[in-house]
């Protein structure tokens, strides 16, 4: 729980345009949106750097999730309208789904 | 097999009255009935086999459907406040609230792994039957451009969860 809001905050940051800073590598963070719509997740694939925020917006009437097939990451409940964000921490390509609704696929990438 | 039989009757029922529809183009009121009932039909049959669905699988869709089927009902029923239109019972509102009422009263009487492949043939039918009611009743009618909004951008939650009961489908065989 710790983490999920310190991940909420550091996207918080992120949008208001505050450069962000991981770990020791001092890169610029860039942030990047997928959007949830249609029951899908778009772009379905997504390649970011690590120490980069990814935010899923779900534009969607229906609650989604974003949840790793590995289970290295989930974002729980995203109601209707509402975002979750994560820092990509880990380099690799990972695949996730919207664990209740089985049918939606995507995929990040980070470099 | 009954259950099978019966999903195939709801089918063929909800067919017949959106063809029946169709010569008589529903109005918005109409439509807005339609759409309605449509979620409300599967919130109801949810309700039931999330109680008693045998299987993990089976009762976590039926939880999804009143989660997802619920969501769409708010926002149509906000719409339909917003526009001042008035829900109007018709022949195909009403055969989709007799065809749920006969599947639920179907299910009542089967337990266990019958009762999943029933239900779960009847949510194939079912979401079939609504998406050929959307594409080729309900979206080209509608004449207020937020109600037609509404019913494109829902869509694609039918097409999903049709996806979703298909995979369960084939997953429990024949």
């Amino acid at each position: 729980m710790t983490l999920l809001l310190s991940r909420r905050s550091v996207a918080a940051l992120a949008l208001c345009g505050i450069a962000v800073f991981v770990g020791s590598s001092a890169a610029f963070a860039q942030s990047h949106t997928v959007s949830i719509e249609g029951m899908s997740f778009s772009p379905a694939t997504l390649h970011v750097k690590r120490g980069d925020m990814v935010m899923w917006v779900n534009k969607d009437l229906v609650p989604h999730t974003v949840t790793a097939s590995d289970k290295s990451f989930d974002s729980r409940n995203i109601p209707a309208g509402g975002s979750w964000s994560r820092t990509a921490t880990r380099k690799g390509t990972t695949a996730y789904v919207c664990a209740y609704h089985p049918t939606m696929k995507g995929t990040l990438i980070v470099d | 097999m009954n259950s099978s039989k019966t999903a195939t009757l709801f089918a063929m029922a909800i067919l017949a009255a959106s063809a029946s529809a169709q010569t008589t183009a529903p109005t918005d009121p109409q439509i807005a009935a339609i759409v309605v009932t449509a979620n409300q039909v599967d919130i109801d049959a949810g309700k039931l086999a999330q109680g008693k669905a045998a299987s993990k699988g089976v009762k976590d869709f039926a939880k999804l459907m009143i989660t997802d089927h619920t969501a769409v009902n708010k926002s149509a029923t906000e719409l339909v406040h917003k526009l001042k239109v008035t829900p109007e019972d018709n022949p195909t509102s009403q055969s989709l609230k007799h065809g749920g009422d006969e599947n639920i009263a179907n299910l009542k009487k089967l337990k266990g792994s019958a009762f999943d492949r029933a239900y779960v043939d009847h949510e194939v039918a079912y979401h079939q039957a609504v998406l050929d009611a959307l594409d080729k009743t309900l979206i080209p009618n509608a004449k207020n451009e937020e109600l037609k909004a509404l019913m494109v951008k829902v869509r694609p939650a039918f097409v999903a969860h049709l996806e979703h009961a298909k995979s369960m489908q084939a997953s429990m065989g024949k």
